[in-house]
């Protein structure tokens, strides 16, 4: 080769690098395309009215979810319906398609389907699911990932009156190694007695008469309950403490060891009313203490109308903090987390101030250019179709909002330039994320009102690194709830936890996304076990998804 | 024609009422029954039989009274209602001579003796419906009548379009507002309040970022009038913070709050500026006194409960929170019945 070729080449070379350095530091704007249709979900999910709603019951379902069902690595689709459609599952294919499998694994249903949570409360290797409803509950025990079976009258969760279940998580909060249930619930609302639009001040809306509540409607108290271990529950509500506060009115559950002292503790976002953190005592108790902890309200001291929350630590100071959706004219709510699970509301520090004509439902941080940063997606839709009446810059159907997180404590809303899928306009709720083509990317499953659903997937890879881990616990519960995972790669140390339950009244992936940014190789990986066992492996390739299961080996 | 005045149904004395049956063939119990349920006409003639029987009935004349008032014999009625209201021992009969007789002057427009028995009423009855009802519907027909004489007598004054806008702004009707304020300025650039009240209705007509621009120009515009504006001053430093521009926000809101000094908010806005900064103390000092000077105030309460957590003073957080969930428990009577009903219906399986 004489030397103006290796010139030449090396040249070349410097480009190329270049042009990937270049990659990596400039932000990337990502492309989400709304692929449903093409992944055959296609199915409406009927909610209620479209032009109008006469009850309250219209407007809160219904949730979304991805499981693994039949532990073929690849996440399957679970949307929950309201009257006049069924709850559908969707077996994933393993081509980009999705296909229905209802009717053959039985989970065919009718009614108020609210929220859907996952877990695998036998430890039989099967992720079984809870769907919460206006009415009662389903526990659908996974029978070796060919059906489902509903075993709720046998687990004790029948409940003795209509109750309007909203949100829900399997946790293990006495870490014993077995699955309970924690379940949110909104108001006590029954068709005979609650008044129809106009009939009270709470049943106005810009004065316009809309459907009455949750204002003016009876509260209701949230459920824990207990696994035996031998298939059946026992309600603790009351011994536990978390039937205590009655004065909220409760949707989305976010379980997570805020004050990380290695239990598993409750917040749950609640309407018009505060909003809840139940902090885990270690005997079997909670304490609600979310208004001293600064998660009830906002930084006025005002009750939002919290409708979904997620959690992540987005400053990366390794703590945990807190994300609730709102109502129109109300800000986003984004807790930091000072530490020992006490927050401060930084809603307009992280740049969130400006979207306040939206009612926010389902809501996750992924890290969608896999740079090592949670960026943050909600979706949207109004309460009432009334609005549209209106003539205002307030919607029912609404697009979804997109923020990358700048790596600084604060949020970049980059909405319009995220793709189409992102500015689509529907009437919003359940929102579930989680990587179903395994390529190291975030889709995210929208449950949409009396439409087909929205499947949200980047048009393009993003530039960082990445790897998904699956974890499995022995000792602890089998699908790994409550495990808490500090990741180090390319010198930076990232958290998340494995979660039953969150977003709005939806079941994300089990599986933990962490982009690498640059970084190709895992430096160390420590897990936390609800178990109370901590493992540390090392020296993970990056750009796959590792399974890590538990063990008893002291920390090396 | 003079309609005759509406008293409250359920005005009805207990005593009277239980009397009723024991003295059914007594002329005045029955005149009384009579204008209970109603029929005010043949109350009236039925007492005014007695009085002649009997002058000195004062029962009888009471009840003829407010049967007068009720059927349009406000002249007729006046004097009696005058002498029950001011004298009369019994509570019940010197409110419903009270109102009998505010309505009397209302319907003849007569505001300046309607307001004096009204403010009476209020100051014996503070926690009446009818009264309230009353009030309100005295200072609304004032209000009214007054409107109705600019519109008339200066209908090209700026004040035409201010109070139109105003009116607009009540009825949620924003971007006709704040048009109204446009042509109020046009015509009156240097007058007070304008700037301000445009600024609001659009913080109020639109979410757009751009409509936090407009608005902005507006409040400036108001300081340009009256430099010593803090209110204008605290919504500017609010929308630069909504622009995620806190360096901006702060000398807007320390300008707000050494121009006014007692105002809540901005000493709300200041203590949340050391708060972010870390230094507690100066936070806490200025919330204290924003609690002192507004004890009902829950922001400024919140904002001093997390200051004391986070100065780690936690026995005067507890005390703050105390006095939250004092402030955030629902005024009594906010729709008790009807809770309680649903409350205790079991719900349909």
């Amino acid at each position: 080769m004489n030397k103006a070729a290796v010139l030449l080449a090396a040249a070349l070379v410097a480009i190329v690098l270049l042009a990937v350095a270049f990659a990596l530091d400039a932000p990337e704007l990502p492309e989400f395309r709304n692929v449903a249709a093409q992944a055959g979900l296609v199915d409406w999910f009927p909610n209620g009215g479209t032009d109008s709603k006469k009850y309250i019951i219209e407007t809160t379902g219904s949730g979304a979810a991805f499981i693994d069902y039949n532990n073929d690595g690849r996440l399957d689709i679970f949307l929950l319906s309201g009257p006049g459609g069924s709850n559908r599952l969707y077996r994933n294919e393993g081509n980009g398609h999705f296909t229905d499998v209802t009717e053959e694994t039985g989970l065919a249903s009718d009614g108020w389907s609210q929220g859907v949570c996952a877990g695998d409360f036998d430890n039989d290797g099967f992720t079984d699911l809870l769907v919460t409803s206006w009415g009662g509950l389903a526990l659908y025990r996974n029978i070796g990932g060919k059906r489902f079976e509903n075993v709720t009258k046998r687990a004790h969760l029948d409940q003795n009156r209509v109750r309007y279940n909203t949100g829900c998580a399997f946790l293990d909060y006495d870490n014993d190694g077995r699955l309970d249930i924690f379940v949110a619930n909104y108001v006590k609302f029954d068709f005979a007695t609650t008044p129809k639009p106009g009939e009270n001040p709470y049943c106005w809306y810009r004065d316009v008469a809309v459907n009455c509540g949750p204002r003016g409607l009876p509260f209701d108290r949230n459920i824990l309950y207990h696994n035996n271990g031998d298939g059946t529950f026992t309600d603790v509500s009351d011994a536990s403490g978390v039937s205590k506060p009655d004065q909220s009115y409760c949707l989305s559950v976010l379980t997570g060891d805020f004050n990380q002292d290695g239990r598993a503790d409750i917040f749950v976002a609640c309407d018009q009313t505060p909003s809840l953190l139940y902090v885990n005592r270690g005997d079997g108790t909670f304490s609600e203490e979310a208004l001293l902890r600064g998660a009830a309200f906002d930084e006025n001291g005002k009750a939002m109308s919290g409708m979904g929350a997620t959690s992540a630590d987005f400053d990366g100071d390794g703590k945990p903090d807190i994300f609730r959706t709102n109502f129109s004219d109300e800000r986003e709510t984004l807790y930091r987390n000072r530490g020992s699970a006490e927050f401060d509301d930084v809603t307009l520090t992280a740049g969130m101030a400006h979207n306040t004509r939206y009612v926010g439902w389902g809501c996750g941080f992924l890290d969608f250019d896999n740079d090592g940063w949670k960026d943050l997606l909600l979706v949207n839709g109004h309460a009432f179709p009334e609005v549209d009446r209106l003539k205002i810059d307030i919607h029912y159907k609404d697009r979804a909002i997109l923020y990358r997180n700048n790596g600084s404590g604060a949020f970049t809303d980059i909405s319009q330039n995220a793709g189409p899928g992102i500015l689509e306009r529907h009437a919003s709720r359940g929102a579930a994320f989680g990587d179903y083509d395994n390529d190291g990317s975030i889709e995210v499953l929208i449950n949409n009102q009396n439409e087909p659903p929205s499947l949200l997937k980047a048009a393009h890879k993003p530039a960082g690194n990445w790897v998904i881990l699956k974890l499995e616990g022995v000792r602890s519960n089998r699908s790994a709830i409550g495990a808490r995972v500090r990741l180090t790669a390319g010198g930076r140390t990232q958290i998340d936890e494995v979660r039953s339950g969150g977003s709005y009244l939806s079941q994300n992936d089990f599986r933990l996304h962490f982009g690498l940014g640059r970084a190709t190789r895992i430096k160390r990986v420590e897990i936390d076990w609800p178990s109370g066992q901590r493992q540390v492996e090392r020296g993970i390739d990056g750009n796959r998804i590792v399974t890590i299961r538990e063990t008893s080996a002291p920390v090396p | 024609m003079t309609r005759g005045i509406r008293l409250p149904r359920h005005c009805c004395l207990c005593f009277f009422t239980a009397c009723v049956a024991a003295f059914a063939q007594d002329p005045v119990a029955r005149g009384i029954e009579e204008f209970h349920q109603g029929k005010y006409e043949a109350a009236k003639a039925t007492l005014e039989q007695v009085l002649k029987q009997k002058p000195s009935d004062a029962h009888a004349r009471t009840f003829l009274a407010l049967a007068r008032a009720a059927t349009g014999g406000c002249d007729a009625a006046t004097t009696d209602l005058v002498e029950i209201f001011a004298q009369r021992k019994d509570a019940d009969l010197r409110r419903l001579a009270g109102l009998a007789l505010a309505q009397c002057h209302l319907a003849r427009n007569h505001y300046d003796l309607a307001l004096p028995i009204t403010l009476e009423l209020e100051k014996q009855f503070p926690a009446d419906a009818d009264v309230l009802y009353e009030a309100a519907k005295l200072h609304m027909k004032a209000w009214n009548d007054v409107v109705f004489q600019m519109f008339q007598k200066t209908p090209a004054s700026y004040r035409v379009n201010q109070v139109s806008a105003e009116i607009f702004e009540v009825q949620g009707r924003y971007a006709e507002a704040a048009a109204e304020y446009r042509k109020a300025i046009e015509k009156n650039p240097r007058a007070i309040n304008l700037h301000f009240r445009l600024g609001r209705a659009l913080l109020m007509q639109s979410h757009a970022p751009e409509t936090l621009a407009q608005a902005r120009k507006e409040f400036e515009a108001e300081l340009k009038l009256n430099s010593s504006d803090a209110v204008a001053e605290y919504e500017i430093g609010q929308i630069l913070l909504a622009e995620n521009k806190p360096q901006d926000a702060a000398p807007r809101f320390e300008r707000a709050l050494a121009t006014s000094p007692d105002f809540g908010e901005a000493l709300l806005a200041v203590a949340k500026m050391r708060a972010d900064a870390k230094r507690y103390d100066d936070a806490i000092q200025l919330l204290e006194r924003a609690v002192r000077l507004q004890p009902q105030n829950e922001a400024a309460h919140y904002n001093l409960m997390l200051a004391y957590r986070n100065a780690g003073r936690a026995a005067d957080a507890l005390r703050e929170k105390a006095e939250i969930d004092k402030l955030q428990r629902p005024p009594a009577g906010e729709f008790t019945e009807f809770l309680k009903k649903l409350g205790e219906k079991a719900p349909n399986p």
